[in-house]
């Protein structure tokens, strides 16, 4: 370990998280944007949801860095390359939550909304969606971590990311480099994972301190699928 | 009106209801028997496959489903309430619906909460932080906060413990006294129908109605034995609860004050004596039987004597014939002691006077059924148009 490499290269490590931080959390905010209206969908036609999980879930066996490279010849070597395939497997992990939290919301509170007067859009905007927000957004948590940490593939087809570390440090025989793009990496997943928790909590003051449950089941079952997913 | 569901499941069968304004509708049966189904057509959650449901004379197809809603006040099993609402913004969603400004709707909503009986201080509660009795008052409030003429309330107390189930009874009693709303109410319990009820609707399992009437018709006169045996086996003394002892003779009965002596207790020939004194004059203590006093000594005090105790007392006029059965039961003198509103003893009653005030309030009772079906025939041949329904 040469700590000295570290402050000699900081404006390129800096560049360089930035860039990440910017692949990974565009492409998981992408990914909710497009879950929100499919899980609804889901969530209200049945048989929508099952061929669309298996769809998905092959999407999600796709090695990235394959994805990436299929996606070249439409979009050359460029960040929308990235963000378009880490849109794609964000989407894998946050679609479900969005479902299992439309579905989550307890048929009496549906059917007392509908029966107070709230016409289907209203009920969805103010009532279904603010209680599915616990289990989204644990589903966009491990969409973050999972893109943060995936787009250092990137640096393979050339797209900047803190994978230049590693690469850079394999060729060069240097293993600081390695373990300082390791660190930022980790690091950069830790802060987004936190600045959600901190989105949930002001986003949703009835749930603190009660029902972490109605976030941890789903939650639980995509944390399973997650760490299978290592290229 | 008919409900049939496409798997051809009948779940209302050409079901004819009116429910009077201002009235107590329960629609109660085993489940599956279309009650639910019944309730849920009239804010159109369903909608029937025949027939029409008028409300005020205008039929509710005509209406936004929408907006029928927000006039009809809904109330369901475990509450309902938006868990991520506060109590007094959950209250509010109505009146918020209809455009209120929010700062009212609150206003209205802490109202509502002293209504039904809980401490305005728990508006900015999440309902998740509440009893679920206390969840249930809220899910009241909120169904009257647009001040809706008709309520709906789908098993409202199903969810609670006996206790709480009782207390959120006696007080729908007491608010639909100062409301005065029409009310449909859905339970299984024929217990819950009989008490909150001014009608009673009981169902067969398919949908079709097997009796309708007020809930001391259906005790006293059951139409088969399917009512029968669904309202019970004791529902002679049940129906008593309906009858009031306004009417029931009492006698002055062998009472004497505590200041009194043994001696002149035994000289009556009672084969037991009610002790009374105390907080008021006439305030009874207890009772004491001939058989005790013979081994004391004739100068003792009454009130130095060892008395049994009375159970309970029932207030003339007010408490049911059942009330004081029940008190006649429990008194080891196997008579009842009748007190006026100050708890001070106005005279006892025997079995045998007990036994002439039930006859005579059934006999009144039997012939006021009696005309009120008469009535209904008269007026089903009049083929007139429902009142609410």
């Amino acid at each position: 370990m040469m700590w000295s490499w570290i402050p000699a290269n900081w404006s390129q490590i800096w560049e360089l998280t930035r860039q990440n931080a910017f692949l990974g959390i565009v492409s998981p905010l992408i990914g909710l944007v497009i879950s929100l209206p499919l899980g609804v969908v889901a969530a209200r036609w049945r048989w929508f949801y099952p061929p669309t999980l298996v769809f998905i879930n092959v999407i999600y066996a796709i090695p990235s860095l394959a994805l990436f490279i299929a996606l070249i010849p439409a979009f050359g070597l460029t960040d929308t390359t990235v963000v378009i395939g880490l849109t794609v497997f964000s989407l894998c992990v946050i679609l479900p939550n969005v479902v299992e939290g439309l579905r989550g919301v307890p048929g009496p509170v549906k059917q007392a909304a509908t029966a107070m007067g709230y016409g289907p859009l209203r009920r969805l905007v103010t009532v279904e969606l603010p209680l599915a927000t616990p289990v989204i957004i644990a589903g966009l948590r491990v969409g973050v971590v999972s893109s943060v940490s995936l787009a250092s593939v990137g640096q393979i087809i050339g797209v900047s990311s803190l994978g230049y570390l590693f690469i850079d440090g394999e060729q060069r025989d240097f293993p600081t480099e390695i373990y300082v793009g390791l660190f930022c990496v980790i690091v950069l997943a830790v802060v987004c994972d936190l600045i959600l928790v901190g989105v949930r909590r002001v986003l949703t003051p009835w749930a603190s301190g009660r029902n972490r449950a109605a976030g941890e089941r789903p939650r639980w079952v995509l944390t399973q699928r997650a760490p299978a997913r290592v290229t | 009106m008919t409900k049939r569901y496409p798997d051809g499941t009948v779940a209302v069968d050409h079901l004819d209801l009116d429910v009077p304004d201002g009235k107590t509708m329960v629609l109660v049966g085993p489940s599956g028997c279309g009650k639910t189904t019944t309730l849920r057509m009239i804010n159109r959650l369903v909608d029937p496959s025949a027939g029409r449901i008028l409300l005020n004379g205008d039929d509710i197809r005509a209406q936004d489903p929408s907006r029928l809603r927000r006039g009809i006040g809904y109330v369901i099993q475990q509450s309902g309430l938006f868990p991520h609402r506060t109590v007094e913004d959950n209250i509010a969603t109505v009146p918020v619906l209809n455009g209120w400004s929010r700062a009212k709707a609150r206003a209205r909503a802490r109202e509502l909460l002293k209504t039904v009986g809980l401490d305005p201080a728990l508006a900015k509660r999440y309902p998740h932080q509440l009893s679920g009795g206390q969840q249930q008052r809220v899910g009241v409030a909120r169904a009257l906060a647009a001040d809706p003429p008709v309520l709906l309330m789908d098993e409202p107390f199903s969810a609670v413990d006996p206790v709480v189930r009782g207390q959120l009874q006696e007080q729908l009693i007491s608010l639909q006294n100062e409301l005065r709303k029409t009310i449909v109410l859905v339970t299984h319990d024929i217990e819950e129908a009989i008490k909150v009820g001014d009608i009673v609707a009981l169902y067969h399992p398919h949908g079709t109605l097997a009796q309708l009437g007020p809930p001391e018709r259906l005790l006293g006169a059951p139409a088969d034995d399917y009512v029968a045996g669904f309202v019970g086996f004791d529902r002679g003394i049940r129906r008593l609860s309906f009858f009031r002892t306004e009417g029931l003779s009492l006698s002055a009965g062998p009472v004497l004050p505590g200041s009194a002596t043994v001696a002149s207790a035994v000289k009556t020939g009672e084969p037991w004596i009610l002790v009374v004194g105390g907080q008021t004059e006439l305030t009874p203590r207890g009772w004491v039987s001939a058989e005790r006093l013979a081994g004391l000594d004739g100068d003792t005090r009454l009130a130095d004597v060892a008395t049994d105790s009375f159970g309970h007392t029932f207030t003339v006029g007010d408490d049911s014939l059942r009330a004081a059965l029940d008190a006649a039961v429990l008194s080891p003198a196997g008579v009842a002691i009748g007190v006026d509103e100050h708890g001070r003893v106005a005279g006892v009653a025997t079995f045998d006077q007990l036994r002439a005030a039930v006859q005579a309030a059934q006999a009144a009772q039997d012939a006021l059924d009696a005309q009120d079906l008469l009535d209904e025939q008269v007026a089903r041949q009049g083929q007139r148009p429902g009142a609410t329904r």
